[in-house]
Order: C-alpha cells, then sequence, then structure tokens
C-alpha cells in the first residue's frame, strides 16, 4: 500500500510541485491550501507523513498550530516543516514542537524526496523488533544509521533528520574536518553557512544536556567541524 | 559675524541716547543762558534809569568831549577802599594793577600809579636811578643837580602851580612850591598839606605821596627828573595839554551796592569808559564753593567752548568787552566772557542817557557758572542713566544672544550627529519642545530625520525582506525545475534546465547575501559568550583561507602565547571571513593578506591588511555603514554594503570598535578593537 502523504501549503504552485515530485516517488499526495481543511481530512484518516509550511494563507502561524494539533492526535506521526522563513527562532519553535525536521523551501525535491524516504525507513526500521544492528560507535556515542536514533552514553538523544545526518557525518570519520559543503551533502539540504552554524550549536546544546561535559565537536575555524572522541 | 555680535552692535546702538541727550542739554544751555542774559539786560537798564535820575551822584565832573588819553598824559584815580600808610609801599592800596610807565626821551625809567579816596589823591612813583643826589641848600628847580618829582597842577581856581618833592635824606618829606617872587628869582616854599614818603632802594627809590585833593584841580602833570637831565613824564602844563584826573565818583560804590543783588558785580563807566564806582563781587571769586568733579569731563562731549569766549581783562580803570562799548553807543548789550580762571562770566551792559547824551554805562557781571553747573549736573544724570539703559540694554542683548547662540548650537551639534557613524538616525532633536523659531526648526528637523529614518529604515529591511518575499517564487522555479528533470528531459533541452539552474542559483546567493545582515543581527541576539583562545581561533582560520584562497599569501601574526576572549567565537569566525573575503577581493593575486593580533593593554587589536589599493579617504568614515557600498565594477559576486557592516556589528557586539585605514606603503587595513574582559 501506497504511503500517504499530505501538504499543507498555500502556495498552489509549490503545493502542485511537491505533489508531482513525490508522486513521483511512489507516494500518494494529498495536498491542502489551509489549517481547517487540513484539519478537516485529518480528522477522518491521518496520513503517514505531514508536510507543512507555517505560514497558512492569513495565519501567519498556521502551521505551528497545524503541528501542535497533529501531535495531540498522533505523537509518532512524522512530520516535516518545509518553509520560506529561515529564521533560527522559527526553526527551534518548529523543532519545539515536535517536528522531525525543518526544511527551508531551498531544499532541492530530490533532497526533500531523500528525507522523506528516509522518515519513512526509520519509522519501518523502528516497527521491525529484530533487525541487524548497523550501530556506529564512536566513545560514548552510539548512532544507529537504520533507525537514525542516537544515544550519548547511554541516553537517547532526539535529533531532527537534519541534525542526526551531521552528526552522522561527524561521528563516522572522528578526527576529521567535514567542512560545511560536506555537511550539508551529507544532510541532504542546501544551507548557508549560518545555519549550519546553528544546527550545529542545537546539537550541542542537545548534548549537553545530557552531558555537561560533553565536547566531542570541535568548530576548526576557516574549515569547519570535527568529532574528536 | 556671530550673533552675539550682531546684537552686542545693535544694543550699542543705544549710545546713541546719550549723545542726543547732550544735544538736547546743549539746547536747553542755550535758552537758559539767552534767558540769564536778558534778565541781566534788563536789571542792567533798570540801573541806568535809576542812576541817570540823579546824574549829580554819578557824575561829579561835566562830560568832556575829549576822550581820555593815557599816552596826552591823563590820569585816572581809581578808588581807594581805606588810607594808606604812607611808607614808601604800595602794597596797602588794595590794587592789584601794575604801575604804568611814564614816557621818556632819556631813557629815565618812572613808573607811576595815581588813586583817590574822599579827601586825598594818592601817587606812587618808582624810578630807576641808582645814583642819588641829595637836594643841595641852593634850591633852584631849573637847576638839576638833584633828582626831584615835578607836579604841575591846576588849582581848583584855574591857575597853575608847581610843586616839587626833593630831599636830602629819605624818609617823609613835605612837598615844596616854587614861587617867582617879584625879582623873578623861584623860591621854594614848604607846601606841608603834601606829605610823601621818600625811600630809597638799590634801584632807585620809591615815593609815595599824599595830596589833599581841594589843592588838586581837574589837571595834573607829573615829570621825574634825575641827573643830566634826565626826565621821564608830562610837562604839557604849558600846553594845557593832557594830564586830566579821572577819578572815581566818591560815594558811588555804596549807591551801587544798594542795587545789586548777591553774586553781582555792578560796575559804572563813563563815556571813556572808565570805572566811576563799583560794588558786589562774583559768586566764583570765592574759592572752594564749585568744586564740581567729574562734571567738568561732560563738557568735552557738549559745544560748550569756553575758549570760544572772549577773555575779559582785569583791568584797573576800565571794564572791557563788545557789550561795553556798545553800551557807550547807546545800547544795552550782553556777552559771556571768561576770567584768566576760566570761570565763565555773564556781562550786559545798559547806556547811562542824561537827556539823549550817553555820558556813561551800568556794567553788571554775574558769574556763569550757575548755569554750567545746572547743566553738568543734568548731563550727569542724564549721562548716568544713558549709560545704565545702555549697559542694560547691551547686557540684556548679550544674554540673549548667548542663549539663541547657545540653542542654535545645541540644535547645530545635534544635527550634526543625528546620523550617527552606524548609519542610525536619532530622530529627537533639542529644543524642539520651545514655542519659538528655533523651536520650528528643530521640529522641522525632526520631521525630516523621522522621514529620513523610515526611508533608511526601510532600505535597511529590504534587504531581509526581498529575501524572503522571493523565496516562494524561486522555489517554485527551482521545484519546477527539478520535476522537470525527473520527468526527463530531451537531451537538445537540457541545455536550457542547467542554465535556468544557474540562474536560479544566481539568484540565490543574491537573495542569501541580501538577507545577511538581517540574520547577522538575529544571530547576534541569541548569540552567547564563551570564553576561548582567539590566537587558536585565528590560527585556524587562516589555515582555512590559505586553501580556500591559494592566489595570496595569507600570513598571521599573534602573540607567543594564549589569547583568552569572552565572546561568540562563531561570530569572530564570521568576522574574520568577512574581513579576508574583502581583502581578497581587493588584493591582486600573488599579493600578502596580512592577519595580526595585537595585545595591547586591555584590549586585542585584530588587523587585516592587504596589498590593494588604498582606500579614499572620504569613504573611510562611512565604510561601516550599512549599504554602503563603492565597488563599481562587475563582479561575479553580488555586493550590497552589508559585509564591513557585519563585521561592526559583530565587533559592536563584543563590546569593540571597527575601523579603517591605509597602512604605510601597503593596502587597505582594518582594524578590530576587541575589549579584554
Amino acid at each position: 500500500m501506497k504511503k500517504q502523504i499530505a501538504i499543507v501549503e498555500d502556495e498552489p504552485a509549490l503545493r502542485e510541485n511537491y505533489s508531482a515530485a513525490l508522486s513521483r516517488h511512489g507516494y500518494g499526495v494529498k495536498t491542502y491550501a489551509n489549517r481547517r481543511t487540513a484539519m478537516q481530512a485529518f480528522g477522518t484518516r491521518l496520513p503517514d507523513l505531514v508536510i507543512i509550511d507555517i505560514a497558512l494563507e492569513d495565519e501567519a502561524e498556521g502551521g505551528f498550530d497545524l503541528c501542535r494539533d497533529l501531535r495531540a492526535l498522533s505523537a509518532e506521526l512524522p512530520l516535516i516543516f518545509l518553509t520560506a522563513r529561515d529564521s533560527e527562532l522559527d526553526a527551534v519553535s518548529g523543532l519545539r514542537l515536535g517536528a522531525d525536521d525543518f526544511l527551508t523551501k531551498d531544499v532541492s525535491l530530490p533532497h526533500l524526496a531523500a528525507r522523506v524516504a528516509a522518515l519513512f525507513r526509520r519509522i519501518d526500521a523502528l516497527r521491525r523488533p529484530e533487525r541487524a544492528a548497523n550501530v556506529v560507535r564512536t566513545g560514548a556515542l552510539a548512532i544507529d544509521g537504520e533507525t537514525m536514533q542516537s544515544t550519548w552514553k547511554g541516553v537517547p538523544v532526539t535529533l531532527s533528520l537534519t541534525e542526526f545526518w551531521i552528526v552522522h557525518a561527524l561521528a563516522r570519520h572522528p578526527g576529521h574536518v567535514k567542512n560545511r559543503q560536506q555537511l550539508m551533502d551529507a544532510a541532504n539540504v542546501v544551507l548557508d553557512d549560518q545555519t549550519i552554524t546553528s544546527h550545529i550549536k542545537r546539537v550541542r546544546r542537545k548534548f549537553v544536556e545530557i552531558d555537561a561535559a560533553f565536547d566531542a565537536i570541535q568548530t576548526v575555524y576557516g574549515m569547519g567541524y570535527r568529532w574528536i572522541e | 559675524m556671530s550673533i552675539r555680535l550682531q546684537l552686542l552692535l545693535v544694543a550699542l546702538a543705544t549710545l546713541v541716547l546719550p549723545w542726543a541727550g547732550c544735544q538736547y542739554a546743549g539746547e536747553l544751555e542755550a535758552v537758559l543762558r539767552a534767558s540769564q542774559e536778558n534778565a541781566l539786560v534788563a536789571s542792567a537798564d533798570t540801573m541806568a534809569r535809576a542812576l541817570s535820575a540823579e546824574p549829580e551822584r554819578v557824575f561829579r565832573d561835566q562830560g568832556d568831549p575829549q576822550p581820555f588819553s593815557r599816552d596826552e598824559g591823563d590820569l585816572y584815580a581809581p578808588a581807594l577802599h581805606g588810607q594808606p600808610l604812607l611808607d614808601g609801599y604800595q602794597e596797602d592800596w588794595g590794587i592789584a594793577a601794575d604801575l604804568e610807565p611814564l614816557p621818556t626821551t632819556t631813557g629815565y625809567a618812572a613808573r607811576l600809579q595815581v588813586a583817590a579816596t574822599e579827601r586825598y589823591l594818592f601817587l606812587y612813583l618808582e624810578v630807576d636811578d641808582p645814583h642819588f643826589m641829595a637836594e643841595g641848600t641852593d634850591v633852584h628847580p631849573e637847576q638839576d643837580r638833584f633828582d626831584r618829582v615835578d607836579l604841575t597842577l591846576q588849582n581848583p581856581g584855574g591857575s597853575l602851580e608847581s610843586y616839587f618833592f626833593a630831599t636830602a635824606a629819605p624818609g617823609l618829606i613835605e612837598a615844596q612850591s616854587v614861587v617867582r617872587s617879584d625879582d623873578g628869582v623861584d623860591h621854594a616854599t614848604v607846601e606841608p598839606r603834601m606829605l610823601a614818603y621818600w625811600l630809597q632802594t638799590s634801584r632807585g627809590y620809591h615815593l609815595e605821596a599824599r595830596l589833599p585833593r581841594t589843592l588838586v584841580g581837574r589837571r595834573l602833570w607829573i615829570a621825574v627828573r634825575g641827573e643830566g637831565g634826565a626826565v621821564a613824564g608830562f610837562t604839557g602844563a604849558d600846553l594845557m595839554r593832557g594830564g586830566r584826573l579821572f577819578m572815581a565818583t566818591s560815594g558811588l560804590d555804596a549807591v551801587l551796592a544798594t542795587f545789586i543783588r548777591p553774586g553781582t558785580r555792578a560796575t559804572v563807566v563813563d563815556a571813556n569808559a572808565l570805572k566811576l564806582g563799583a560794588a558786589g563781587t562774583l559768586r566764583s571769586g570765592t574759592p572752594g564753593d564749585n568744586p564740581r568733579p567729574g562734571g567738568s569731563w561732560y563738557r568735552r562731549f557738549v559745544t560748550a567752548d569756553t575758549t570760544r569766549w572772549p577773555m575779559q581783562v582785569n583791568s584797573l580803570d576800565r571794564v572791557n568787552g563788545a557789550s561795553v562799548t556798545q553800551a557807550l553807543g547807546g545800547h544795552s548789550a550782553a556777552e559771556w566772557m571768561r576770567t584768566d580762571g576760566r570761570d565763565l562770566v555773564l556781562v550786559a551792559a545798559a547806556p547811562i542817557l542824561i537827556g539823549t547824551e550817553t555820558r556813561g554805562a551800568v556794567v553788571l557781571e554775574q558769574a556763569g557758572d550757575q548755569l554750567l553747573e545746572l547743566r553738568d549736573r543734568a548731563l550727569g544724570r542724564l549721562f548716568n542713566l544713558t549709560l545704565l539703559a545702555t549697559l542694560v540694554a547691551v547686557l540684556f542683548a548679550f544674554g540673549i544672544a548667548t542663549l539663541i547662540s547657545l540653542r542654535i548650537g545645541r540644535l547645530r551639534a545635534a544635527a550634526g550627529s543625528a546620523v550617527g557613524s552606524d548609519g542610525r538616525i536619532r530622530r529627537e532633536m533639542p529644543e524642539s519642545a520651545r514655542a519659538d523659531e528655533i523651536g520650528a526648526l528643530a521640529r522641522a528637523f525632526e520631521g525630516l530625520l523621522a522621514r529620513l529614518d523610515e526611508h533608511t529604515q526601510y532600505l535597511r529591511t529590504l534587504g531581509g525582506k526581498l529575501s524572503h518575499e522571493l523565496r516562494t517564487p524561486l522555489t517554485i522555479v527551482r521545484s519546477s525545475l527539478d520535476n522537470l528533470e525527473s520527468e526527463g528531459v530531451r537531451a537538445d533541452q537540457s541545455g536550457f534546465v542547467t542554465r535556468a539552474r544557474e540562474g536560479v542559483a544566481r539568484l540565490q546567493s543574491i537573495l542569501s547575501a541580501l538577507g545577511a545582515a538581517a540574520r547577522v543581527e538575529e544571530i547576534i541576539k541569541q548569540a552567547e559568550r564563551v570564553s576561548f583562545d582567539l590566537k587558536a581561533l585565528l590560527s585556524s582560520a587562516v589555515a582555512g583561507y590559505r586553501d580556500a584562497f591559494s592566489g595570496r599569501r595569507i600570513e598571521l601574526t599573534a602573540p607567543p602565547d594564549e589569547c583568552s576572549l569572552r565572546g561568540a567565537p562563531d561570530l569572530i569566525a564570521q568576522l574574520l571571513d568577512k574581513l579576508v573575503e574583502n581583502a581578497v577581493d581587493f588584493c591582486p593575486p600573488g599579493g600578502t593578506i596580512d592577519v595580526r593580533l595585537i595585545r595591547a593593554g586591555s584590549h586585542y587589536e585584530l588587523s587585516v591588511i592587504n596589498d590593494g589599493p588604498p582606500i579614499p579617504p572620504q569613504i573611510l568614515e562611512r565604510l561601516f555603514e550599512s549599504l554602503f557600498e563603492q565597488r563599481t565594477g562587475r563582479d561575479e559576486k553580488p555586493h550590497f554594503g552589508l559585509g564591513l557592516y557585519i563585521v561592526r556589528l559583530i565587533a559592536e557586539f563584543h563590546g569593540g570598535k571597527a575601523s579603517a585605514g591605509n597602512a604605510q606603503g601597503r593596502g587597505a587595513e582594518f582594524t578590530i578593537v576587541l575589549p579584554l574582559i
């Protein structure tokens, strides 16, 4: 059965483009222009994944409200923010509301499809109780490329998809400097330097919350970042 | 010229007030003077009429048509007050006039003074004759064997008589009259009523003589004879020429004294202007009565110039002046004169008419000082008042001007600094609450600045807005291209897609650059400060730049030890990115870019120096402003004048300061000062 994806986006052209691309990848796509119609539909049946724009028609933060409502309906439903707003504050708010990823509209359609696929893969991996462990261990970090879960000293770290991929890219080759472009490619995203910086910052903060002594991600100014054990 | 100076000049215009006051005072003085003249002339007229009613008290003699002539030997005997002692000295006469020299043809010098009392005629002679010839026993008047004084007089009976004074020894002597006896020989007979005192001096002798007026008639000739026929004096007796004796009218002084008022002097003169009587004194004659300290200097400003008035000659026998001459011509007149003591005297003269003949004149003199004093007092007060008014006006004007220029200065300073070096606009202006013109100006400035601020604000946010608003259409284009490619493009069409993608990428980078400042501002708001090693950051960053910009040499100079700084390392790295990118843009290939870190006391100095062209000095100040861009050349990268603005934002976030300059012998030098804290 086809995975059902709902796109809540008020810009018709974008809606159609996303819909066409994801349909091509074999998903069933339903599009909604505003929060009201989306919630009506979701009340009947929940899709497998939702892509939400933050600004919806006359609601500047309609996406956030929708996300909150959806999280009330289902805690596990994969949720991606796809928005033209790229401010740090929006990203933080979106992720705090329980979104699995926060993408700006700079993302290309193949990248979007890759993320969607990754999210589904994670869900599938989580549902499958017995699986071949694809776990990378680097010091206190255990990182599972399949389920896209990571733990630090055994404590799970809740990372967004982008954050996970950044950590994954760094931790796979400890000591190697990864420049921003490499990190962007790893995360399947086109971001500017600042956004990478804030992603790194957010990642660090999440680890620090678990372990105040966390110091594994080192900034190599002028070059990039590296994971040190 | 400053406002203060201008208003000061305006205030000084009030100095015209004292000037006008002086003019007014001058006119006032002229009127007062005229009225004083009129009053004194009227008094003189009254006196003259009163005196002409009893001419016998004024004129003892009949009028003589021949005018008085001293040269002919006419004598004037002023009145003596009191009886002088016969002692050969004249000091006790109380007459301050000089002696009259007697005419001589032989070089024999003698001087004469005549005076009269009620009963006597006094003579005083000084003769320069060092060789005293005593009188011998054989007296003969025609012989010149001894020094003598000859008196020839026409007695009241009308006949001529001769007397002489001579002596064998100095002292009190009697006159001798020469009597021609029947045998034709002259004999000297002593006349005991005529007394004299002969005083011998080193130069000659003095003779003070007293003649009873009963013996002396209308004429008297005096001659002095010495050794060898030396003679001085008048000898016109034979021809009955000259020798007329003019005398003050006795008793007239007392009559006049009844007429005069205090401070006035009255003098009666005869037709020859000879004094017949006088009474009263001028007030100015009394010393200490008219001290006018400070009063006199006002006179310099007004027209009262006393030197143009004629000098009054203090003469024993006459009263001079045009007014007297005019009065003797039959018309009353007045004039202002000055004494040798520089005091002003008003002189009024009125003719004394007996019938239609002018027999004399009354001359009234009055001190003019009262008037001057009056005027001086008025002028002084006027001066003081107007000077005070001027002073107040000047101070007031100066104060107002200072206040105004202070306020304008404040406004000017505020206008000058309204656009700060960070390009931000301060809308508030001082003085805007005031209701006057300066307040209106300040409000106009505020309006202007508000509009400018809105405009600048709009421009500043335009980049962020544009990059945001254009993102959706750009995404539409790109996602459409993505779809197009996924659907499969014919080989001959893929070129178009590739070009469209390149265009989109360029648009993307433009938008990203446009929104960069806004993003940095946002990041700064949330940035956290941590302690880090600035030197390590620089070394790592410079190593990265060497890889990225292989065409230029990038050198790092830093202190040997750790350089700890509290701040946001990511932001500092970004600051360095911008500075180095900027340096690379301007540095020619193969050039060197120097990154220097200096620890200087309480701060670090981070400089980036390149080998490019120097920065024009006039834009140094503005380089760090938002949206300031001087690069006009075509470049593959878009420039919006935000790079150095971001540098400044980050420097200021760290409590530091960004500045630009030109390094000696190199290109541009950008320096960031970061406090250590």
